[in-house]
């Protein structure tokens, strides 16, 4: 008996190393399958269904006046309902990226940029969020409406939420 | 003639020997030379814009100096000094004349040429060139560099080159050089993600600038001799805002990691990075002093965005503009007496120069959109990006005698953040 399981182990052995490709092809149903279930839990242990619903945490863009960077007092309610989120999730990250109308110099657009993401993360972080879990980035004015006029502008002077897990 | 010449510029520059160092800007429209540019002899080529003729009109035009003389109305217009009618063209007010011969065969071009004094009758320069028949423009732009020095006593930099952005679609972006009047147009780079931030090394050798390629904002520098290019700054956060130091073997850039906008100083290759200086603000868009002693840079520190200054070996920081509430975009003219920048006039972004000594500031162009001026390599011209209303950007330059503005000449795509190369390119 013992005799056999050897010589069947030692098929299996010889087996699982001519077949490579077979196991290959396997794994990726494997690691889907392991992903799916990570999905999963991601989804209950993220609130990623209160993040895709909550009226608060949908709203992703914080408007700024012309050379300002101070968060305004109507945009609170919702730089705080993500800080709360970040802090009640720690594995949450999310990227604050910053923008400025097309006005002035590219370099101080990028600055302005950086500098109304920093600020929308100082709120976040007087409310709970950890400074790890927010990289704050700045696209200055590259991304913006070049030809606005007057309060179309408005539009390109924000900071954007985004989430990595999205 | 002399006469002349020495009261014009003495109006506005301070003439030792033969150089114009221009140490005042007293401003308001500058009394030009009045110079007839004749059609050279056998000058047949087709594209009528590389007539030599034409190349040196758009050069002595642009360079504020001159007020080019239209002869588009004369029968009898001379091509050799004996043909020169002298009442006649001192009737029309020609101060000089420039007069020249080609001779084109299937590979060469030889051109001869002469500067004439009008009133005094008198050659005072007659010389010639030869090349291949691709060299016309550079021909051009060789004698219209002499008869700048004759005149002004500071070199030409017709014969130079410059660099800026071409953004395509919206979503191509290319680094060009051109001849410094927009033709013989190449790209260096090409990306799908923006560049900004051109800055030609003063040795001539290299281009440095910032690409979103990373999905943000790092510093490359493109060698311009073999084509290679390095990625120098690539820390978390942005990386922008390279600056050469004057030796070309450092770089001023900004970093901002997780915070603002902050300035620092490395190796040109991306070694021995250390901070600069420390501040809760903005810092950004530093520039060397030409004699490497300080770096200017726009800092938010006082409220809005304004330009200073700090000494390198002192670390003492000074404020530089005061005028208006937004100066931005800093550069110094070569001898570092000028201070070019962009300031924020009642909601018009214009090209603004202030005289480091007497701090005098002038406005030399009237907005709306003006954006990141750079002084020509001799500091007599200022190339800035502009948007008119309902139009794409574009570069043009600005004299700081008589304020000439001149368009360069490229195709409708939007071009901006403009570099020069060195005079000895």
């Amino acid at each position: 008996m013992k005799k056999l399981v050897f010589a069947g182990l030692t098929l299996a052995l010889l087996a699982g190393c001519s077949s490579t490709p077979l196991n290959d092809a396997d794994a990726p149903s494997d690691a889907k399958a392991g992903k799916a279930s990570e999905a999963v839990d991601q989804t209950s242990e993220l609130g990623l269904d209160k993040l895709r619903s909550d009226s608060l945490l949908t709203q992703r863009s914080i408007y700024f006046d012309f050379d300002k960077f101070e968060v305004k007092s109507e945009y609170l309610d919702i730089v705080n309902a993500h800080a709360q989120y970040a802090a009640d999730h720690p594995g949450v990250k999310m990227t604050l990226k910053g923008h400025a109308d097309y006005r002035g110099s590219h370099e101080y657009n990028l600055s302005l940029g950086q500098k109304r993401s920093v600020s929308v993360k100082d709120v976040m972080n007087t409310s709970g969020a950890n400074d790890s879990q927010i990289e704050t980035v700045s696209y200055g004015e590259e991304e913006s409406n070049q030809n606005c006029q007057g309060n179309e502008c408005g539009q390109d002077r924000r900071v954007d939420i985004s989430y990595e897990v999205e | 003639m002399k006469k002349i010449i020495y009261l014009f510029f003495a109006l506005f520059y301070f003439i030792p020997l033969h150089a114009i160092e221009v140490i005042d800007i007293l401003g308001g429209k500058a009394n030009e030379l009045s110079v007839a540019v004749i059609p050279f002899q056998d000058d047949l080529i087709e594209n009528e814009k590389n007539q030599i003729h034409n190349v040196i009109k758009s050069d002595l035009s642009r360079s504020g100096f001159f007020r080019v003389i239209d002869t588009g109305g004369v029968n009898k217009l001379p091509t050799s000094v004996n043909d020169v009618d002298y009442s006649f063209w001192s009737g029309l007010q020609a101060e000089l004349l420039v007069i020249g011969r080609v001779q084109r065969s299937d590979e060469q071009i030889k051109v001869v040429y002469e500067l004439i004094d009008v009133f005094k009758e008198k050659m005072m320069v007659s010389s010639e060139y030869s090349g291949n028949t691709k060299q016309d423009r550079q021909i051009g732009h060789q004698i219209s560099n002499v008869i700048y020095e004759k005149i002004t006593g500071s070199q030409g930099v017709f014969h130079t080159k410059i660099g800026f952005v071409q953004k395509i679609n919206n979503n191509k972006y290319h680094l060009n050089i051109s001849d410094m009047d927009g033709f013989n147009k190449k790209a260096i780079v090409t990306s799908t993600q923006p560049i900004i931030s051109t800055r030609w090394s003063p040795d001539g050798e290299k281009i440095a600038y910032v690409s979103f390629e990373k999905k943000k904002p790092v510093i490359y520098v493109q060698n311009l001799r073999n084509g290679e290019r390095k990625l120098v700054a690539n820390f978390k956060g942005n990386n922008s805002a390279p600056a050469w130091s004057p030796d070309s073997k450092q770089l001023a850039i900004v970093l901002t990691y997780n915070a603002f906008s902050q300035i620092y100083v490395m190796d040109a290759d991306g070694k021995n990075i250390k901070r600069l200086m420390r501040s809760r603000s903005i810092d950004t868009e530093p520039t060397w002093a030409p004699d490497g002693k300080s770096i200017y840079f726009v800092s938010d520190r006082g409220g809005g965005p304004q330009i200073y200054k700090i000494d390198l070996a002192t670390e003492q920081i000074r404020r530089v503009t005061f005028e208006g509430k937004y100066n931005v975009s800093p550069q110094l003219s070569p001898d570092g007496k000028l201070l070019t920048f962009i300031t924020n006039d009642n909601g018009f972004f214009k090209v603004g120069v202030q005289n480091l000594i007497s701090n005098q500031v002038m406005k030399l162009t009237q907005g709306r959109n003006d954006e990141a001026p750079v002084f020509s390599p001799n500091g007599h011209m200022v190339l800035y990006t502009h948007k008119d209303s309902e139009k794409e950007t574009t570069l043009s330059t600005v004299s700081l005698n008589g304020f000439k503005q001149q368009v360069i000449n490229l195709d409708s795509s939007k071009n901006y953040e403009a570099t020069w190369s060195p005079i000895d390119f």
